[in-house]
């Protein structure tokens, strides 16, 4: 991880002054970071904070309401006894019907919570920790840290005593932490829904959450009246805090103590936890996540093959090339040069002909040519032929006698 | 380098306040975004190095991320004056970025472009002048119409016009006598002196025999069938008007005095009050004959 391995405490009352130099990273903010994690173990913790409800086991039931059953010419669904008002004869009990009890009407019996696996929330916490010092994460969880000085914001034990208000304001304010502050003042919007009725009138954003050390710390009375600041103890962190919504990456103010404790809560990847029982920090899957670089890198690309190009075995459609010219010419290269001299010589042989005219000699000739041979048939054929004639003569005439008598 | 792999995964997969999703394209509206758009390549939180340029009272500025100050906010962006000249401005981008992915530098080039066509544009508009849109409001517009109208009704602009030509008149600023139309010089002359007219006409009308003959001039007992005080009046006025313009004419012919101003006297309207009486009373008996 680029989180810096080395991080600076600032003095309480000037955020440009460092008190400690440099002081380790603690191990928890290397852990990877497993938003897989942290959503599934949000949404079943976030079950354990409800309050046991029902519906009115009664509720759409308080009917002697029977079945007409069949011929009456109604639905078979049951029906308000009696008579005298409106809702007699009406449909009562099912789902469907209107005032009538809900499907499987809730119980108070369910089950409201969810028990994660102790190793699982573990494990999220410490994602939950490391993301917030992870500025772009911070930022597009949409934190206001512009003018923080450092992620994570580590601050010298002295804000543990703050008592008033407006000491808590002022260190806010030096810190840049006060933006995220007014975010949260000018978002402030009264909830949609029934809920406003029932206690929860306003939605609220989050802002900085304060993370101190020593029990006796008067200062989350200081900051308890600055909207959207929380206030917590190290030893009791929580993820509902530190993943709000299930998203990565809150705004955490730490005080020096506070921050040197991480060590011992969550252990390092040398040691594990002193505080969680045989609790190891999670290992990454992958020391450098960065895929982009790792394949680019020489000592892959050295070993990695040339790229294979895709050889073409024919053509997605076959051509005729007897009807086609470009498969055809493909087939048999001299094919272009064959047609070339085909249509030549055809030009060639037009050239000095003209258009053929019907000779009126020819015309004779010919004519001389059909008698002669006319002449030398045989009688019978002649007689054969003479009648054909007449025949024709004689529907023709027939024709012209019928047209004319039209 | 190594988180920015981890971060956009997060980002891009979960969420981020900074993306816009739309039907087409996904938009980043984190104000340091070269090009706009939500993109690996583009997304300043995914990349620890990273450059854009921003424009700030008509100055550009190129704005620089490395990786060696990604922990500290405040400190993060590195911000370069650009030289006004737009080649200068392109080789110090050069410079700046020298060694960067050429992505980062194209699109720096191509955003220092579109900011300073901007900036010009804007130059120009100032100096020449623009048409500014203003919406039209429709419910404004009507009621303002509608308002000018009546207000054009009250005004009685004809009326006013009049007053004044007549004053002028009066006073005496057209003093060669020009061309006019004798009836309505007659009456707006006369109607100085109408209530004064009136006045005689009254006395001198008591003092005749009957109160009738009066009654003959003002009212006309046919017109007493429609019971109308209103209309009563009105006959009256067209009436007076007759009989003033007569008395006018008359006036003229005998004087040039000046005309005092009188005040509006009512016995009128009593003498009508107690001739209607009468007159009702007539009613009465003719209809009982």
């Amino acid at each position: 991880m680029t989180s810096v391995p080395l991080v600076s405490v600032f003095s309480a009352d000037d955020s440009t002054k460092v008190t400690a130099k440099h002081i380790p990273l603690p191990a928890v903010f290397q852990t990877p970071i497993r938003p897989d994690i942290v959503s599934f173990v949000h949404t079943n913790i976030a079950k354990n904070r409800r309050q046991a409800h029902a519906v009115n086991p009664q509720a759409g039931m308080q009917h002697s309401a029977e079945s007409w059953g069949t011929g009456r010419a109604v639905a078979r669904i049951p029906r308000v006894s009696g008579s005298g008002t409106h809702r007699s004869g009406q449909a009562a009990f099912g789902n469907q019907c209107r005032k009538g009890r809900m499907s499987l009407p809730i119980k108070v019996w369910r089950r409201w919570h969810r028990r994660v696996n102790i190793k699982q929330k573990r494990h999220a916490a410490a994602t939950a920790v490391a993301a917030t010092g992870i500025v772009p994460l911070v930022l597009a969880r949409g934190h206001r840290i512009s003018q923080v000085p450092q992620i994570p914001l580590v601050v010298e034990d002295k804000i543990e005593s703050y008592e008033k208000t407006t000491d808590a304001l002022n260190f806010l304010k030096r810190f840049g932490a006060f933006e995220d502050v007014q975010k949260v003042v000018s978002t402030k919007v009264v909830r949609a829904g029934i809920s406003k009725q029932r206690g929860k009138k306003y939605r609220v954003r989050k802002g900085p959450l304060v993370v101190y050390f020593n029990e006796n710390a008067k200062l989350l009375k200081a900051f308890r009246n600055v909207p959207g600041v929380e206030v917590v103890n190290v030893t009791r962190l929580n993820l509902l805090q530190l993943a709000p919504g299930g998203q990565l990456g809150r705004f955490v103010i730490w005080t020096q103590s506070a921050f040197a404790h991480l060590d011992k809560l969550f252990g390092t990847y040398r040691y594990a936890s002193v505080l969680k029982d045989g609790y190891q920090l999670l290992r990454p899957l992958l020391t450098n996540p960065d895929l982009a670089r790792i394949i680019n890198s020489n000592q892959v690309q050295e070993k990695v093959q040339p790229a294979k190009t895709t050889k073409v075995l024919h053509d997605v459609q076959k051509k005729n090339p007897l009807k086609n010219t470009k498969a055809m010419d493909r087939l048999n290269p001299y094919a272009k040069k064959q047609r070339a001299a085909a249509v030549a010589a055809i030009k060639a042989n037009t050239k000095g002909t003209k258009k053929i005219k019907k000779n009126k000699a020819l015309k004779k000739a010919s004519k001389a040519a059909f008698n002669k041979v006319a002449a030398s048939l045989s009688d019978a054929t002649k007689a054969a032929v003479q009648e054909e004639q007449d025949i024709k003569v004689k529907y023709f005439s027939v024709q012209k006698g019928a047209a004319q008598a039209e | 380098m190594q988180i920015d792999e981890v971060v956009w995964q997060v980002i891009n997969r979960g969420h981020c306040s900074f993306k816009i999703k739309t039907i087409s394209q996904n938009f980043c509206r984190n104000e340091y975004n070269v090009t706009g758009l939500c993109s690996k390549q583009s997304c300043p939180l995914a990349n620890s190095q990273y450059a854009t340029i921003k424009e700030e009272k008509g100055l550009c500025y190129l704005y620089v991320k490395t990786a060696e100050r990604a922990q500290k906010p405040k400190e993060l962006w590195e911000k370069i004056l650009l030289s006004k000249n737009y080649e200068q401005a392109l080789a110090q981008i050069d410079e700046q970025l020298k060694y960067w992915s050429n992505f980062m530098i194209h699109k720096n080039k191509q955003r220092l472009t579109k900011l300073r066509q901007m900036l010009i544009r804007i130059r120009k508009m100032r100096l020449k002048g623009f048409k500014e849109l203003i919406p039209i409001k429709k419910k404004a517009e009507r009621r303002d119409k509608i308002r000018e109208q009546k207000a054009l009704v009250a005004a009685n602009l004809e009326n006013a016009i009049e007053q004044e030509l007549i004053d002028r008149l009066k006073n005496g600023v057209y003093n060669e006598i020009m061309n006019y139309n004798t009836k309505a010089f007659e009456k707006v002359v006369g109607q100085n002196q109408v209530e004064d007219e009136e006045e005689r006409e009254q006395q001198e009308q008591e003092e005749e025999e009957e109160d009738y003959s009066d009654e003959e001039l003002i009212f006309d007992p046919n017109d007493l069938e429609e019971d109308d005080e209103e209309d009563q009046e009105q006959d009256d006025e067209e009436d007076d008007k007759r009989l003033f313009q007569k008395q006018t004419f008359n006036q003229l012919r005998r004087d040039d005095d000046e005309v005092k101003d009188v005040k509006k006297k009512k016995p009128k309207v009593k003498l009508q009050y107690e001739e209607e009486e009468e007159v009702e009373d007539r009613k009465k008996q003719q209809i009982a004959f």
